[in-house]
């Protein structure tokens, strides 16, 4: 929190009453006739092509998924069909004004926005614009399939290469926009400012705030919509969105052109169902979805509920909520209330309404109505209509008959090239900037009080008689992430570092204290309490371009950015064809002594998701080179910190940690202490525990121990382990993981598979209890200790000559808490 | 009726033949007698015939296929008749590595396989079989390699790791407490391989290399010298002998031969015959090193290398000390020309056939060599050439006289210096007054 806000009891504890103003409801209301000087008659039967495009195009899916043919042509498509047939104008007027420079994300229903999107952007777009996009992606190969069969001009080709491109896509065919990596409820084409659509409902809703606060921080043109459902106000995500995008900071702290509102609007594609749930009435109390805004901020968000089913009304809403934001008084929330005739998927029987409801709305079905409306104002006579409906059909066709042919349109082959797809989870990038350009700061690097005082530190923790200097002389860990990221906020412009007491405080474990003298607002600044949130619009200003450092203050936190970081930040690079980079870098502390919710390494769980990079340094030395590669390269890293050894002093590297910049590369275990007799891999903070083991069992049973700190879970280079496992026999693996599911049983497992013919006994990993973390005076009974580590070696590797075991290994007990679930 | 072509059993040591060439072709008319297939052995090459006329119906393996013998590779019968597909392979050419070693009290003064009993591998111990198994004698992966790996009997071991698991530090103890060279014993290095993968690289490039495919018998013989080399002690001590009595006696039976036609009793043979009565009188040379303990042998069965064009092969003369210089020589001649022909029986070419071998360089010249034991046993002679040497004549005289070079290599693991040049002078004794 900034001193200089001064919180004035007098003034806060003043009675008085919140007023709100009134929110618009379906205000417009203006003919054709009167739309004229904004019209030109081409453009209103645009509009009516694109929503006629959007229908025909749901209408040959709805026909594919329901009897296996369009137009004669038979093809099975098993994969999902979430489809917006009724929705054409909600779409098209969204997308209407909107240029390449504003992106919107979208939904799992989300075909037709794709569509209108890309419309929008064919039109506005030269015909070499046209051609430079088309011929850029993937080099040419989606182009090169249309151009054969297109007939016409540029626009015409970029016509069918949309079409294409999107229905090869969710046909899964490698030539489809992303591979057929994203498939229906993912696909995109960011050069026409299409972002990812997102099959997990109200995902967009935060990872959108991310591109919105990307466009902000970096001074990009361009707003911001993310089209998400009426039933994703349910959702956390989206109003953790919300509330990251209203939040006061923008107008009151940020400074220069860097202050006011984010440039987002909050589209709610309100077709007044959750699948089978109906929002109002049912599953949620707002009444009208736009009362939402008026809770948020005193601008109320702007909100309006807006007539999806009129195109015109949309384009005007947009038009208008647009103005707002470029006037940076963004957020925006829009309620555009629309309807969908077909079922949330084709397995939809519609038990859930009645046919006379159906029927009503198909009555004043968008394009039938604007139809009419065109030809009774003189716009276009019926057969005008009736053409553009039979050419739309045609291109339609075309387009659907390229993607299912297995010769024109391949799927991966993925028995010649098995590795294709895991070849694509990580982009594996080296980029000292994300963006060009000077970086905004405060002040110079070398004049930064905390760099001054971190020079006059001790970079070795033990003097040349082997004496330790005192803690606060010492180099920290601490010290070791902060030179990194300091190192990083002056090399690109694009990082920002944000989470809770990010700023002021400087975190809640110091590593960022100095930061908050060295850069502005928008560079590192506070958010909500709100994890989601700040891993979501992480991910949103990863995607967008730019580099970023989130915080999450303790690991247990994870589950409240459980969507956020097991089904966003891992999946974007593979499911996009690798056209998104993701550089990202999500530092988790690791807590202690404040029990069960507080204390957990939840470093397994990220481990087992594919698309993470995980990486627990132990050491000043490995957590400055680690955060330096992780600050490198372009793939989202999750980095754990252990609270337990934020002031630990560099033990292990000769010299001291470097001054200057240097990287580990992210995968490479490192040995920290050599020895004959028995491998020891631990993970984390475990490190010095396995050291106090390794001294006991040098000096009362002559064994000697190798000690090799894992520092990387994912990648993870197995060789110098299995070097070590071939020369000492034994391997004791130990971390403050709970030991069911521990990521450690998975490397033992994999050592075992390799070196079997080299052991003297099974490894044995040693992680903490599978209990409740108990409170710090209980946490030596939780978390694994050097007793622990000779008790297993004791009985279950070598018997150790007199040593009596405290803790029990045995096989029975082993099996007993297993059948206990503990 | 068709008639199934089995893979002949050549020796009990024998488990399985590579086919190397097939003379006859599937659909080929074949009389008895015919060749039909050609096949080696780990040392010997064979040909099988047709034991009857008809057509070959069907063959089922293919030229270098290696193929458990009595196994059925092929079929003869008419034309269109049916017959029998070959079943399922019976068993694995080999079986896996034995678990149990032989008793420790085995006094068999015959290092052959005992009749009745699967053979196993030359060089390793039998296996004791299902009994093994069935004991479920916990031992680990790293204990298990090491005891195979220096023949040490893991039975009898009280396991010291968990659930009394035989672990690393057991065998080692083993190895140590039966006086075996604990100081020797290596973990699990394997010899370094780079050398040639960088030779190859270096070179490689700039081509003008062959790459030669290894013959079987090329392959056993490098394995049996690497892993000799690998895990005996072995040190080799020369001496010279006085030849001229030696020199004396082949001039005279080559004259003998001349006129009699019978066999000529070459320099070799009279060493073989010295080293035979060195071995009587040394009997803890004749034998074995077997990890834990030591076989040592009631009879000299004599192992004697044979240069073929093949390679190397050292077939044994069983029973050697039965025999007089003459018996001898006859015997080690056949042998030789068994082995020359491919026809020696392969049971005779075991390393564990054998209880001490000699082998001979001095026709080449060799002035002095190493020869490599041929595990497991104790010591191999090596002959040198015929050289000059000055001597003291008596009487203040000097001169030159012919001696011969004996190299004696040894398993320190199971010698000491001191016996091994007893033994080494004994031979040089015997050399000096044969008769």
């Amino acid at each position: 929190m900034p001193k200089k806000q001064f919180i004035d009891p007098g003034k806060v504890r003043k009675p008085g009453k919140i007023t709100f103003n009134s929110i618009p409801v379906n205000q417009y209301n203006r003919e054709i006739e009167e739309e004229r000087n904004q019209y030109t008659d081409d453009d209103f039967l645009r509009i009516y092509r694109d929503m006629f495009v959007i229908r025909e195009f749901e209408t040959m899916l709805h026909e594919i998924k329901t009897k296996n043919e369009y137009q004669g042509l038979a093809y099975n498509h098993p994969g999902p069909a979430h489809l917006s047939i009724g929705q054409e104008a909600a779409a098209v007027g969204m997308a209407y004004h909107l240029t390449v420079d504003d992106f919107i994300f979208g939904s799992h229903r989300s075909h037709g926005e794709i569509l209108a999107k890309g419309l929008s952007a064919i039109h506005q777009l030269d015909d070499d614009a046209l051609m430079q996009i088309m011929s850029a992606h993937f080099g040419g190969r989606c182009l090169r399939i249309v151009e054969q069969a297109s007939k016409g001009s540029v626009k015409d080709l970029a016509v069918d290469f949309l079409l294409y491109g999107t229905l090869a896509e969710i046909f899964a065919r490698d030539t489809g926009f992303n591979r057929g990596l994203g498939g229906s409820m993912h696909a995109f084409f960011t050069p026409f400012g299409v972002y990812p659509n997102n099959a997990i409902v109200g995902g967009s809703g935060d990872i959108s705030v991310g591109a919105a606060l990307y466009k902000k921080v970096n001074r990009k043109p361009g707003i911001v919509v993310a089209n998400i459902g009426d039933a994703s106000m349910g959702c956390g995500p989206v109003w953790e969105g919300i509330s990251f995008a209203a939040m006061d900071q923008f107008r009151t702290l940020w400074q220069g052109e860097y202050q006011g509102g984010l440039p987002v609007i909050f589209n709610f594609m309100n077709n007044q169902y959750g699948m089978g749930g109906q929002t109002q009435g049912e599953t949620m109390g707002y009444d009208i979805l736009a009362r939402v805004g008026a809770g948020v901020n005193p601008e109320m968000m702007h909100a309006e509920r807006v007539d999806g089913y009129d195109p015109l009304a949309v384009i005007d809403a947009f038009k208008r909520k647009k103005e707002i934001l470029l006037d940076k008084k963004g957020p925006v929330l829009l309620d555009t209330l629309t309807y969908r005739y077909s079922g949330h998927s084709p397995s939809d029987a519609s038990s859930y309404r009645s046919k006379e409801e159906l029927e009503a709305w198909l009555e004043v079905d968008s394009i039938k109505g604007y139809g009419e409306s065109l030809t009774k104002s003189g716009v276009a006579g019926e057969s005008v209509l009736a053409d553009i409906q039979r050419h739309v059909k045609e291109l339609i066709y075309n387009a659907f008959k390229l993607s299912v042919h297995d010769d024109v349109s391949p799927r991966m082959d993925l028995r010649k090239s098995p590795g294709l797809i895991g070849e694509m989870m990580f982009s594996d990038g080296s980029q000292d900037a994300m963006l060009e350009g000077e970086p905004d700061s405060l002040m110079p690097l070398e004049g930064n009080p905390r760099v001054k005082q971190i020079l006059k530190k001790e970079r070795f923790a033990f003097d040349k008689e082997g004496k330790p200097f005192s803690k606060l002389k010492q180099f920290q860990l601490r010290d070791g992430i902060f030179e990194a990221i300091i190192d990083r906020f002056y090399k690109d412009p694009s990082l920002v570092a944000y989470g809770e007491e990010n700023r002021d405080w400087g975190g809640a474990f110091a590593v960022y204290r100095g930061l908050t003298e060295a850069m502005p607002y928008h560079r590192l600044f506070n958010s909500p309490i709100s994890e989601g949130a700040i891993v979501g619009t992480a991910i949103g200003y990863g995607m967008a371009g730019g580099r970023v450092v989130a915080e999450i203050m303790y690991c247990d936190f994870l589950g409240r950015a459980g969507d956020e970081v097991f089904n966003q930040l891992p999946k974007w690079q593979a499911m996009s064809g690798n056209i998104i980079k993701m550089p990202v870098v999500i530092r988790v502390s690791v807590g202690s002594k404040y029990g069960a919710q507080h204390s957990q390494d939840w470093s397994s769980l990220v481990a087992h998701i594919p698309g993470l990079k995980v990486v627990f340094p132990a050491t000043p030395y490995d957590a400055k080179g680690l955060m330096n590669a992780a600050l490198q390269g372009t793939d989202p890293v999750i980095f754990f910190e252990s609270q337990r050894i934020y002031d630990i002093g560099e033990h292990f590297h000769q010299g001291g940690v470097p001054k200057g910049y240097y990287e580990i590369p992210l995968g490479e275990p490192d040995i920290k202490k050599e020895g004959s007799d028995i491998t020891m891999l631990t993970i984390g903070a475990t490190l010095y525990r396995a050291l106090e083991a390794a001294e006991i069992l040098e000096k009362k049973y002559g064994l000697s121990a190798e000690i090799i700190d894992a520092r990387s879970l994912v990648p993870f280079n197995y060789e110098p382990v299995l070097e070590s496992v071939k020369k000492t026999g034994r391997l004791l693996l130990s971390g403050d993981a709970n030991t069911r599911g521990a990521y450690l049983n998975d490397m033992a497992k994999t050592i075992t598979d390799i070196a079997f013919d080299y052991l003297d006994a099974p490894p044995v990993v040693v992680g903490a209890r599978n209990w409740i973390v108990p409170a710090h005076e209980l946490e030596d009974y939780y978390f694994p200790q050097a007793e622990w580590i000779i008790d297993a070696i004791h009985q279950r590797i070598i018997p150790l000559k007199g040593h009596q075991p405290v803790n029990d290994f045995s096989d029975e007990t082993m099996l007993d808490q297993s059948k206990k679930g503990v | 009726m068709a008639v199934p072509v089995v893979m002949p059993r050549q020796g009990q040591s024998v488990e399985s033949c590579v086919i190397t060439q097939w003379v006859k072709n599937k659909g080929d008319q074949v009389n008895a007698g015919d060749i039909l297939f050609s096949y080696e052995t780990d040392k010997a090459s064979f040909e099988a015939e047709a034991d009857v006329s008809g057509t070959l119906l069907d063959v089922f393996f293919e030229e270098g296929d290696e193929v458990p013998v009595l196994t059925t590779v092929a079929v003869i019968g008419k034309p269109g008749e049916t017959y029998e597909r070959r079943p399922a392979d019976a068993k694995k050419p080999e079986e896996s590595v034995m678990e149990e070693a032989p008793p420790a009290t085995t006094t068999d003064n015959q290092p052959q396989e005992i009749p009745g009993k699967t053979p196993r591998a030359s060089g390793l111990p039998p296996n004791e079989g299902e009994t093994g198994r069935q004991m479920r004698k916990r031992i680990s992966p790293l204990a298990r390699r090491i005891a195979a790996m220096h023949h040490v009997d893991t039975r009898g071991i009280d396991g010291t790791g968990p659930k009394g698991r035989i672990i690393e530090r057991d065998i080692r103890d083993r190895m140590l407490s039966a006086g075996k060279a604990g100081t020797s014993f290596v973990p699990e290095k394997q010899p370094p391989v780079h050398s040639t993968a960088s030779i190859d690289g270096a070179i490689a490039s700039t081509g003008g290399y062959t790459d030669h495919a290894m013959s079987n018998v090329r392959k056993i013989i490098a394995a049996k010298m690497a892993e000799s080399l690998q895990t005996a002690a072995q040190l080799t001590h020369h001496i010279s002998a006085d030849a001229r009595k030696l020199l004396a006696l082949r001039k005279e039976a080559k004259e003998n031969s001349v006129q009699t036609g019978g066999i000529s009793i070459t320099i070799n043979d009279m060493v073989c015959y010295a080293a035979v009565r060195a071995l009587k009188k040394h009997p803890g040379i004749n034998g074995h090193f077997l990890g834990d303990r030591i076989r040592t042998f009631d009879k000299v069965h004599l192992g004697v290398a044979v240069d073929t064009d093949r390679g190397l092969m050292v077939p044994v003369l069983k029973n050697a000390d039965d025999l007089n210089v003459q018996g001898l020589s006859a015997r080690l001649k056949q042998l030789a020309n068994d082995c020359k022909e491919g026809v020696i029986d392969p049971g005779l070419l075991s390393a564990s056939s054998a209880s001490f071998t000699v082998t001979n360089l001095g026709a080449f010249g060799i002035e002095l060599f190493t020869p490599v034991l041929n595990i497991p046993q104790i010591a191999i002679l090596g002959v040198n050439a015929i050289t000059y040497k000055p001597c003291d004549l008596g009487g203040g005289t000097i001169g030159l006289i012919p001696v011969i070079g004996l190299s004696l290599t040894y398993d320190h693991r199971a010698v000491d210096g001191a016996p091994a040049s007893r033994f080494l002078s004994e031979i040089k004794y015997e050399v000096e007054h044969i008769q």
